[in-house]
Parts: structure tokens; sequence; C-alpha cells
């Protein structure tokens, strides 16, 4: 009788320290719980990149009609998600028809791949709920693709770069950033842009002007949020000089070089041998020579692919030999493109004058001599007489 | 002396009859020749300056060297031209058993040299209109070492149009000039060597003549 009376102490002690809320497992109690269950499970974001981190919202309804439930313990369980945020120890009802939701953080080291944690939420009346949801990890990142780009680069032209940026991942990114930068000496526009959010499957386009003085690589990145992770997608596009296979290309030629008291013109004609028009062009000479009037420089004007046009330009050439003459164009964007070539000018300026038999003189000579020699002859017949 | 210049240059019969009654005198004579001489280098000046300018850029600082060459050449080919021509007169005269010294040569030759001072002056003249447009070709250091850049620089400037200009009036002038100075030669050297009108005009004319010739042939460039 002892023993008994003791064995019943001990278990009232036991019950006792469990607290104030003892479970009271019933038939109808488990009935009940059998009504409760998972109804949704998100994850924020819908597939990680490893190393990501991101939050598991677990929505648990109610489905009896008059009965309340008490959960006492919930947690997210997973060797590949490490819980970062704890789990819910305090008990709490859920009213009949009611949904409470369980948020949880949580942090992957996963490599790619589809794993399955578990939700475990532990009923006061009935056993425990358990739910395994699936949740991917995938690595691939926004692709960033070059749709167009000039053909050839011209320093200090502007053209447009076209690329594509697309999301071929199973989940929405957002806060899309395309960033290009190039260093000093070449001009972006705009060098920041933003696409906000892109959905699974999407692209978009994003274009920007790129105007090079010397020879860089454009850097394009790619920023973006995968949930509350910054990724980012690099793409290098190198920016090198090479001829504009479309562009004009005025050329000099029937070039003729004459010199006359002291100052030298060079006449020829200016032909665009290229497939696009020339603006403005201009000849002009260049040191050692000095321009002069009338045609320190000539302007052509506007010339369209293999128009032409003549030129003269006048100058002094001094001692020297060899005068570059400068030719210069604007292309469609008033970029001004210069080239020269070099004339040589005579070391000595040809006769202009025909240097034939000078009649006019000799005439006068040989009739001043007659008159001399006449004249003497009759006077020394006259002085004999 | 009863001698004037106007008697020299138009009535120089008359001239000689009184200058040559004195002794023997190159004073006059010599100041005449002078003064050519001095004519004689500012066209000396100006032809080396276009020499200088055709050399300038290849002999540095050598411009005014030139130019000085010129000037002294033709200063002192002046009074050698004054000795040619007495010594050619004289020895002319010879043929005609002419008498009397050289230096009565000489100082004929100088007084006759007075129209040619004038053609000069003319001529002088004539070069401050034409020579500022002649278009001087530069030879370079490269050219200098080639005879034919040269020559080819050279004829050139010969063959600029105001340059073969100037070259065809002074050529006229100085042949002009250099008859009336033949005229005063020859009675000159007439009453100088003592020969007759008729040898004196040969001893004269001929060689005068024949410079007159080979400066029509270098005029006609044939």
């Amino acid at each position: 009788m002892k023993i008994l009376t003791f064995l019943i102490l001990i278990t009232i002690t036991l019950l006792a320290g469990i607290g104030g809320t003892t479970a009271y497992v019933t038939p109808e109690s488990i009935v009940a719980a059998g009504n409760v269950y998972v109804s949704n499970v998100t994850y924020d974001p819908g597939a990680f990149f490893t190393g990501d981190t991101g939050t598991v919202t677990v929505a648990v309804t109610n489905g009896n009609a008059n009965q309340s439930i008490v959960a006492n313990h919930a947690t997210f369980d997973d060797n590949d998600f490490q819980l970062t945020s704890g789990t819910y120890d305090s008990s709490s009802n859920i009213g009949p028809l009611q949904t409470r939701t369980y948020i949880f953080s949580v942090l992957t080291d996963a490599t790619e791949g589809s794993y399955y944690p578990t939700f475990s939420l532990s009923l006061r009346d009935a056993d425990s709920l358990f739910y395994k949801g699936m949740v991917r990890v995938d690595n691939t990142p926004l692709v960033v693709s070059l749709l167009s780009k000039p053909d050839s680069f011209t320093q200090a032209k502007k053209d447009t770069i076209s690329v594509q940026v697309a999301n071929p991942r199973k989940n929405e990114v957002k806060n899309v950033i395309a960033d290009v930068s190039g260093g000093d000496g070449v001009d972006l526009l705009p060098s920041t842009q933003y696409i906000g959010r892109l959905a699974p499957g999407a692209s978009t386009q994003v274009n920007f002007s790129v105007t090079p003085n010397h020879e860089t690589t454009l850097n394009l990145s790619v920023k973006y949020d995968n949930g509350d992770n910054h990724h980012c997608t690099n793409l290098q596009i190198p920016v090198t000089f090479t001829p504009d296979k479309k562009r004009a290309n005025p050329v000099m030629s029937n070039i003729a070089v004459k010199t006359e008291s002291g100052v030298t013109h060079v006449t020829g004609d200016v032909t665009n041998a290229g497939l696009t028009v020339a603006n403005a062009v201009t000849v002009t000479s260049l040191a050692p020579a000095v321009p002069q009037d009338p045609y320190k420089s000539y302007v052509i004007g506007a010339l369209k692919p293999d128009d032409f046009g003549s030129f003269e330009v006048t100058f002094s050439a001094g001692n020297s030999t060899n005068i570059p003459i400068q030719l210069s164009f604007r292309d469609t964007d008033g970029n001004v493109i210069s080239s020269t070539q070099n004339v040589t000018v005579p070391l000595f300026p040809a006769s202009t004058q025909n240097t034939g038999f000078p009649v006019l003189p000799v005439v006068a000579v040989v009739l001043v001599v007659a008159i001399f020699v006449g004249g003497w002859f009759v006077y020394l017949k006259r002085y004999k007489q | 002396m009863k001698t004037s210049l106007p008697d020299l240059l138009i009535n120089p019969n008359k001239f000689f009859q009184q200058a040559l009654e004195d002794k023997e005198q190159l004073r006059y004579p010599g100041l005449i020749i002078l003064l050519g001489a001095v004519v004689a280098a500012i066209s000396g000046y100006f032809m080396g300056s276009l020499t200088a300018g055709m050399m300038e850029s290849a002999m540095q600082g050598m411009g005014s060297l030139i130019v000085i060459m010129a000037v002294i050449a033709a200063f002192v080919m002046t009074f050698l031209v004054w000795i040619v021509w007495a010594g050619v007169f004289y020895l002319f005269s010879r043929i005609f058993k002419g008498s009397g010294s050289f230096n009565r040569c000489l100082e004929v030759v100088g007084y006759g040299y007075v129209p040619q001072i004038i053609g000069a002056l003319v001529t002088v003249i004539a070069a401050l209109e034409y020579l500022p447009r002649v278009a001087v070709p530069h030879l370079t250091s490269a050219a200098l070492q080639n005879p034919q850049m040269i020559q080819d620089a050279t004829t050139a400037l010969m063959h600029d149009p105001a340059m073969l200009e100037f070259t065809q009036i002074s050529a006229v002038i100085s042949i002009v000039f250099l008859l009336w100075s033949a005229n005063i030669w020859i009675f000159g050297i007439k009453q100088a060597r003592n020969i007759s009108m008729r040898d004196a005009a040969i001893c004269v004319g001929l060689p005068v003549i024949l410079l007159i010739l080979f400066q029509v042939y270098k005029l006609a460039g044939v």
C-alpha cells in the first residue's frame, strides 16, 4: 500500500512539473489534430544560390469548425538549410478555421539540387505535425549577352551598344541594375540603368551609347537581388579602333603643283570613296607651309559617296619641298576626321614663259648696231671727201 | 682744262682735241671709272642678293659673304674692263702703226666710259623694278652636292619671267650705251694713237661689234 501511494505521489509531482498546460490526450483531441494541416509554404527567394540566406513562411490551418488547438513547439530542420532565427517555443492557440504562419530565417551552403527540409509542429493534445516541402538551390546567374555593337569603333565617334539581360532561373530576381564603366576618356550614356524585376524566363534589352577617346575595355556589370542577397554578372566588351567599313573616305587625286612668284598653288580633286556622306570637307596646307591668300584653305562642302569636288590651296613653301596637305571632314556625328597627304613642291619654279628666240630685243639691237655702223660708214665717206 | 661733259657726249672730236692737248693725266678718267665701278657695285649687290637667296637655305650665314663678294667683283671688274678695252684698242691701233702711249688709251677709254655709267644707272632703275618680282629658287644642302641641280636652279632663276625680261632690257640698254661709248672712243683713239678716222673706227668698232654679237648670241640663247 505504501509503495502504491508513493508511485501516485511521484506521478502527481511529475505532472505538476510540466506546468499549467497539462496535455489531455483524448480520442476527440486526436481527431481534431487530424484536421490541422500545412496550408502553404513559401520560400523567399524561390530558389537559393549556394550561400544565400532567405526566409521560409509556413502557414498552418486549423480545419476544425468548432474546436481550437494548441501548438506547443514549431521548428524547421534540415542538414543543408541552417536555421538562423530560432524555433517557436511558446504555446499558441489556433482557433477554428484559423491559419497561423510561422516564419523561419535560413542559410544554405548546399550545392545545386532539390532539397526537402522538414517543418514540425507539436500539438498539446495530440502527436506532432510534420511537413516536407521542396526547395531548390540553383546557381544559374542572369545571362548578359551582347546583342549589337558597331562593326568598328572610331576615336571620338559615338556608337550604340545593345545588350540583353535574361533570367534563366526558376524564380524572379529584383533590383536589376545595369552598370557600365570604361575608365577615363570614354563617355558612356547612360552609365547606369535600373531595370527592376525580371521574371523567370524573361529578358530585357539595354542600350547605351559609347564615345571612346582611346581604346579600352568596357565592363558591363548587371547587379541583382535574389531575395535579399546581392549578386552580379559581368560582361566585358573590348573597344578597339578599326577602320569603319562604311565611313566616308575622301581621297585626294589629280594633284598638280605650280609655283608662281614664291606662292605655290596646289590643285586637285577630292572624291568620296566611302559609303557615307563626308560633311564640311576642307583642304588646307600645314606647317612648314605658310598659307597665303587667296586660298589659305578651301572648303568643298558635303560630298556624297562617289561624288567629287575640286580644290585649290595656296601657300608659301619656304625652303621646304615636302608639304603636308590636310584633308578634313565631319562624319554624321560631327566628329572631325583628318588625313594628310604630302605633296612635293618643285625645287625650282618651272618657267611659265616661252623662252624661245627673243625677237624684239635682238631686232632692236641689230637695228641700233646697223644705224651705228651705217652712220659711221656715211660719216667716214664724207670725212674722206 | 677747257673740256666739257656735253662736248664729250655730243661732240667727242672737239672734246678730245682739247683734252689731249695737255699732258697725259688719268685723274678724271680714273674718277669716271670709279663712279662706274660704284654703279656696277650696286648692280652687283642686286645680283648677289639673288644668288645669296638661292643658296641661303643650304649655306646659312653665307648670304652676306656672297653679296660682298659680288659687290667687290663688280667694282674690281670695272677697272679691269677699263684696262682690257685700253689694251685691245692699243694693240689694234698698233696694226695701223699707231703711236702714242698706253696711258693715252687708258685716258680715252676712261672718258668714253661716261655713257656706260648712264646706261648702268638706267639698268639699276630697271633692276629695282624687276628683281623684286623674281621668284628665287632655293637650293638645299643636298642640291648643292649635285651640279645638275645647281644648273637647273640657275636655269630656273634665269628663266623666271621677271628675270628674263630684266635680262633682255639690260642687254639692250648696255649695247646701246656701249655703242655710244664706242662712238666716243673712235674719236679719242684717232687722236691718242695718231691714226686715221677709218683706222680708229676699225680699231674700236671691230672688238665692240664682236662683243655685241657675243651678247646677242647670249641673249638669243642660241
